[in-house]
């Protein structure tokens, strides 16, 4: 009773308070943050408001009341606010004011206050975005900015989705999202990662909201999850939607897909009659579809190259086969494209295919709107899969690497759109094998002849040293095995089986001081070419599950005359360590009194961990490296 | 007689001309060029340009005046699918106030070999872009059609630009070698250009002069009352004067490489550069724009965006009374007014040796760019009595310039004389600078102080003595090999600069996590930090840690290196050869003392021996000293560079330095039981 009395006073002073300050003014205060919001925080969201309004088909309203604290100068990136705009996207209202810790008003930015410039991404040619942002120099910390936008959208086949925990280090004090539809549109939404979320929700036919409030900062953990599996987020679409102008609707992937197909791809595939027959030359010899196609996939590798060009529709929109075929050049829509007309003129199905790439995100199976960043081609080939990626010259024919591996992705057929998966490397595909001849002498001297074959993704992440000039391929080796001091790349030998997908690299080596001499002992370490060099940190508590990407198998084995004038004494047991995480073994062989023989097998297993396994997987790969670095002694 | 000598000379050219050299023409690509395998002189590039021209002249135009013109052609071969980025090209067009560069008569063509028949592609509209790259720069990006290895491009177009001193600086050498380039500049007497070049090859540059004309035609109206009907006449001038030529013609470029640890790049290709000096009409004053290091001074001091902005003192004159009196002592002078004006003012990231916004405002919103915050500091302390300068500099990422040229420089800072005759160099942009600590973007480049009487002279920014980084461990070894102990280390001076810039704002956990990732550490604990926000000293830190595999056990015998996880494991000079120069940015001293207890029932049966060796020229050198006295094993090692910027002809002399170094602090201690 005292005790509720006592806040009830709180509130009383409080508003007595408000009376002579302005509300904001006491809100903005620093001092009023709860310390759990600003512990390993680089700035704080103090309140974000978002409302959609969406008015009509084609017409779609965003505002947004932002207010955040920036607490050092790595949150400065909070401060750099811009809002985009386009032929299909008008900024109404654009205002900062940026306050001083005490919430006195320090600056203010009005509407042509804004810096305006085109959005230059770096990577296309072209780009038909603008933007308009202020670029504020912070004059002390912590610092507030308060942002207020209204933009008005003619697309509506994106809307913009709720993010509300946007980054690593940024505590949330308050952050809500509401949609206003007044059209009779119906719309759908999903919510995905609540769980552990205090989350106020409300939905009803014509209002959905979301609320969110103090959440603490999340910081950074290696081999995490994607941010986007870990933080809520809400994605919403409506069933018909304007995009650049183009009228669209569906409700699930079938529907999303067939518009896609109808309206974005439907005949951009002709070719000229001079294309088509010299297709038909180009595989009158192969005889099954699958070799036909890859005879089109290395002529369209050698043919043409990746630009990239963003406009308006166009940004959605492949273009036409036939200017592909007339310029040599497309982004990633147009060489798909262009390699599936092909295809089509030899009667070979294959599918426009919309993808996530580089980072594994899953196109989402049960939400059909606007997603992916990245386009592949997709066949099917008997009970197989085939997949292509057009954009590289360089990547054999089926194989797509870590780029779009294992994920979900939205293959696009003329009768609608199917969610398929692209092919997952398993461990056991992903061989790293390393045999060597190694010659050590008296004088601490080494020279070594090694053959590296790389298959799998491991052909992925090895196959371009063969692309670099010979002084460059040099010093990739000397990187690789930096931890011997003074060595030498005598000879580098790439062979690259694109057919076989198999990447050999013969390599010569040379040391002047491999083995050390202490008194009359000769340290040695056997493991010349494969010590791990990585470190996990280790976390006092670790939040996030472990993830492992992907899975690999590497052996070595390495023959090692030993210098004259030493004897070999007893030499370490074989070593094995075997976890859920994987395999590792480290063994000596004596072969004679002059040579020795290392034997080395890793294997890891990918997968998703609880994250208290993670200590576990990090001792694991610290004893690995231990062992992988020891050393025998050799006495005279 | 003269004109027939003339006429004769000019044939004789044009034979000599054919006979000797191929005809590079727009649209004349040989089918020996399409066949063209590899680049003979180098078998390895991708693409090479086999001929690029280069127009530069100013012409005058009744109506638009004098412009500056710029036709470029290129011819480029497309040998691998690697260089088809040189397919793509683009220029970017400077714009200020309402007018702006503009570009003309784009035109390109792809030629290529298919079936043994030449097939040309033109380039249209759709394969030229037009952006707007940032508020100064417009930019024309185009990407030439139907590529194929083997393929030749061809392309042209011109600039057309009224802005007179803006000669972009022409490149003489690429990524890609050059077979042919010829470059020519021809501007009319009136006009003086200043040229500097930069780069290791040699510049084949020759100079002449013809003579020129231009015809004025004037129009003058008469009449036009009531008692004559208008009339005009039309008069034409003509104006003889002399334009002067320069050209060069270079063949067989080889292609530039980029090495790492080189600095400022921009500084090592191969390029000419030219500046408008001044100007002079006849019957008319000569306008300068620079032309030796007083007449730079001359044009800075009396710009409105620099001189003027120097003498302005009110707008500060009351606040500095409460900050500073000219009755205390030099150095307390110094010292207040820079802290004043580094704490209130705040960089906004632009480089510039003109203000932008001017002081005044700068200083009210205590924000501004270098010009503003430095040109504010150099005028507090001359109002206060100090004898303050401001110094131009070239910043790291800018060419360095040797010839007097104001466009070289993007960048000021200030240097106080005091009494002693010692200088303090400052630059208040840095938060985290001390007088004489300048940020890296200063001491890598190189500067020029000028005084307002028009002298100047050439200053080295570089810490004159190498920073230190002073590291103690105490520790003892366990029977199994674990060590704990405690290590602590000093950073003074410019290193610890770098680690207030760094970490200064980070948390106490991420500054002791750096320890345990870089030494691979397991445990860390009591990590404690000193001096962090005591401006002119050190920073120092400390902790107690525990290793488990720093030492090897084999046959019951201990191994280790003891300097243990301060050794430097790699040498990070690893390529063979080196084409420029090694940048340090400052010279350093790492000094490292290592006291280590030998577990009970162990004795050392070997220790690494004392040694030293030194760099030729005072550029450097090591020594390792080792003690062994009752059970303890102490080892003192000093790491020094002292000169921050070598030539790359010292390359083999570092590289073999630091490959001992590794091999000295890797050598092993060996401890066996008793």
């Amino acid at each position: 009773m005292k005790n509720s009395s006592l806040k009830l006073l709180v509130v009383f002073i409080l508003l007595a308070f408000s009376k002579v300050f302005s509300q904001e003014t006491i809100n903005l205060q620093v001092a009023n943050i709860d310390s759990t919001l600003t512990r390993g925080a680089n700035a704080v969201v103090r309140s974000k408001e978002m409302v959609i309004e969406i008015n009509s088909i084609n017409s779609m309203t965003i505002k947004t009341k932002r207010i955040v604290t920036v607490l050092n100068k790595f949150g400065d990136g909070y401060a750099n606010s811009y809002e985009y705009y386009s032929p299909s996207t008008k900024i109404k209202k654009l205002e900062a004011i940026i306050y001083d810790a005490t919430g006195k008003e320090i600056k203010k930015y009005k509407k042509k206050d804004f810096k305006d410039r085109s959005y230059y991404d770096g990577i296309s040619l072209m780009n038909d975005d603008r933007i308009k942002y202020i670029e504020h120099t912070a004059i002390s910390y912590p610092y507030t900015l308060a942002w207020e936008s209204e933009v008005e959208h003619s697309s509506t086949a994106f809307i913009h989705s709720w993010n509300p925990i946007l980054a690593y280090k940024l505590g949330v004090q308050k952050s809500s999202y509401k949609i206003l539809n007044a059209t009779s549109i119906p719309i759908r939404v999903k919510e995905s990662n609540f769980d552990n979320y205090a989350i106020i929700q409300n939905k009803t036919d014509h209002e959905v909201s979301f609320q969110i409030a103090n959440v603490p900062p999340r910081q950074p953990e290696v081999l995490s999850p994607s941010y986007q599996e870990m933080t809520p987020r809400v994605k919403v679409a409506l069933n018909d939607f304007s995009l650049e102008g183009v009228r669209g609707s569906g409700n699930d992937w079938k529907s999303f897909g067939k518009w896609q197909y109808d309206k974005l791809l439907s005949g951009r595939n002709e070719l000229s009659q001079e294309t088509i027959t010299a297709v038909n030359t180009l595989v009158a010899n192969a005889e099954t579809d699958k070799e036909k196609a890859k005879l089109i996939y290395e002529y369209v590798q050698d043919k043409t190259r990746y630009i990239s060009l963003q406009l308006g529709i166009g940004g959605w929109m492949p273009f036409l086969a036939t200017d592909v075929d007339r310029l040599g050049y497309g982004d990633c829509k147009a060489l798909t494209n262009y390699t599936k007309a092909l295809l089509d003129s030899q009667n070979i199905t294959s599918y426009y295919t919309i993808v996530y790439a580089k980072e594994r995100r899953d196109i989402d199976a049960e939400f059909a709107s606007m997603q992916g960043n990245h386009v592949i081609l997709n066949i099917p080939y008997e009970d197989e899969e085939i997949w292509l990626e057009c954009t590289n010259q360089t990547t054999p024919f089926n194989f797509i690497g870590d780029f779009t591996d294992d994920r979900n992705v939205l293959v696009v057929k003329p009768e609608g759109g199917v969610i398929k998966r692209t092919k997952k490397y398993e461990a056991e595909e992903n061989i790293l094998n390393t045999v060597a001849t190694i010659n050590l002498k008296a004088d601490n001297s080494m020279t070594a002849t090694l053959k590296r074959t790389s298959q799998g993704l491991q052909y992925d992440w090895n196959y371009n040293v063969q692309y670099e000039e010979p002084k460059d391929q040099k010093l990739h080796y000397k990187k690789k095995w930096g931890y011997v001091n003074n060595l030498e790349v005598n000879a580098v030998k790439p062979t690259d089986d694109k057919d076989t997908v198999m990447f050999t690299e013969d390599v010569e080596v040379s040391c002047t001081s491999y083995t050390k001499k202490v008194g009359n002992r000769l340290l040695l370490m056997p493991n010349v070419f494969s010590c791990d060099q990585s470190t996990l940190p280790k976390y006092k508590d670790r939040r996030n599950s472990l993830v492992i990407s992907r899975g690999y198998v590497n052996t070595d084995q390495y023959i090692i005359d030993l210098p004259k004038g030493y004897a070999l004494g007893n030499l370490p047991e074989k070593k094995t360590i075997e976890t859920e995480f994987g395999k590792y073994t480290y063994e000596l062989e004596k072969v004679s009194e002059s040579q020795i023989k290392f034997k080395r097998f890793l294997k890891i297993i990918d997968g998703v961990f609880p994250k208290e396994k993670y200590e576990e997987y990090r001792k694991f790969r610290a004893q690995i490296k231990k062992i992988d670095k020891s050393r025998i002694a050799l006495k005279q | 007689m003269k004109y027939l000598h003339n006429l004769l000379s000019a044939l004789l050219l044009v034979v000599t001309l054919n006979s000797f050299a191929q005809e590079y023409k727009f649209g004349k690509v040989s089918k020996e060029e399409l066949l063209e395998q590899s680049y003979a002189e180098d078998s390895l590039a991708h693409a090479a340009i086999l001929y690029e021209s280069r127009n530069v002249y100013i012409d005058y135009n009744q109506s638009q005046g004098f412009q500056l013109m710029t036709e470029v052609y290129k011819r480029v071969k497309l040998y691998k699918k690697n260089g088809f980025d040189y397919a793509t090209d683009e220029v970017f067009l400077y714009k200020k106030n309402s007018e702006n560069e503009k570009v003309v008569g784009l035109k390109g063509v792809t030629y290529s070999l298919i079936n043994g028949e030449v097939v040309k592609t033109k380039l249209k509209s759709e394969g030229i872009f037009k952006n707007e790259y940032s508020e100064f720069y417009d930019q024309v990006k185009f990407t030439m059609p139907s590529l194929q290895e083997g393929s030749v491009i061809e392309y042209k177009y011109k600039i057309i630009s009224p802005f007179l001193s803006n000669v972009d600086r022409i490149y003489l050498q690429y990524q890609i070698p050059i077979k042919k380039i010829n470059v020519e500049l021809q501007f009319p007497e009136y006009f003086r250009f200043k040229k500097f070049t930069s780069g290791y090859l040699p510049v084949n540059l020759k100079e002449s002069s013809k003579l020129d004309k231009v015809t004025i035609t004037s129009k003058t109206r008469t009449g036009g009352d009531l008692r004559e009907p208008v009339k005009s006449t039309t008069t034409r001038d003509v104006i003889d004067f002399k334009t002067i030529v320069n050209t060069i013609n270079s063949s067989n470029v080889p292609a530039f490489k980029i090495e790492p640890y080189s600095g400022n790049i921009k500084n090592y290709i191969s390029s000419i550069s030219y500046e408008l000096s001044h100007v002079d009409f006849p019957n008319r004053p000569i306008k300068y724009y620079s032309t030796t290091w007083g007449d730079v001074t001359k044009t800075i001091y009396s710009s409105t965006s620099f001189g003027d902005e120097l003498k302005k003192k009110n707008y500060y004159a009351e606040d500095l009374k409460t900050i500073v009196s000219r009755s205390e002592n030099e150095t307390t002078r110094l010292a207040k007014v820079y802290s004043y004006v580094k704490n209130r003012m705040n960089w906004n990231g632009k480089y510039s040796v003109r203000t932008n916004i001017g002081v005044k405002k700068a200083y009210k919103e205590k924000t501004g760019n270098v010009a503003e915050i430095n040109l504010m500091l150099a005028s507090m302390l001359s109002s206060v009595g100090l004898d303050a300068n401001p110094v131009l500099v070239s910043s790291s990422n800018k060419v360095v310039t040797l010839f007097p040229t104001l466009d070289g420089f993007n960048y000021v800072i200030v240097r106080v004389k005091l009494a002693d005759g010692s200088l303090a160099y400052l630059d208040a942009t840095d938060k985290y600078g001390l007088p004489n600590v300048l940020p890296d973007r200063v001491i890598r480049g190189s500067g020029r102080v000028i005084a307002k009487n028009g002298t100047s002279q050439s200053v080295n920014l570089r810490p004159k003595e190498p920073s230190v980084d002073r590291y103690i461990i105490q520790c003892q070894i366990d029977k199994e090999g674990v060590v704990n102990g405690k290590f602590n280390v000093r950073h003074m001076s410019y290193l610890a600069h770098d680690f207030r810039r760094m970490y200064g704002v980070k948390e106490n956990e991420i500054k002791a996590e750096r320890f345990k990732t870089k030494y691979e550490i397991d445990e860390i604990e009591e990590y404690a930090v000193k001096g962090v926000n005591e401006y002119g000293k050190g920073v120092s830190e400390s902790f107690n840690f525990i290793s488990f595999d720093q030492i090897e056990l084999i046959d019951n015998e201990m191994y280790f290196s003891p300097l243990l996880f301060l050794r430097d494991k790699e040498n990070v000079f690893k390529s063979n050869e080196r084409e420029y120069p090694i940048d340090f940015a400052y010279g350093f001293t790492n000094k490292y003392m290592v006291n280590i207890k030998v577990p009970e029932g162990y004795e050392v049966a070997e220790y690494p021996k004392s040694g030293a060796f030194k760099l030729p020229d005072n550029m450097g050198g090591f020594s390792f000293r080792s003690i062994l006295t009752n059970g303890m094993i102490q080892i003192m090692v000093n790491e020094t560079i002292n000169t921050p910027f070598l030539p790359s002809t010292s390359y083999p002399v570092i590289k073999q330095f630091y490959a001992q170094l590794v091999e000295k602090e890797n050598e092993q201690v060996v401890l066996k039981k008793i």
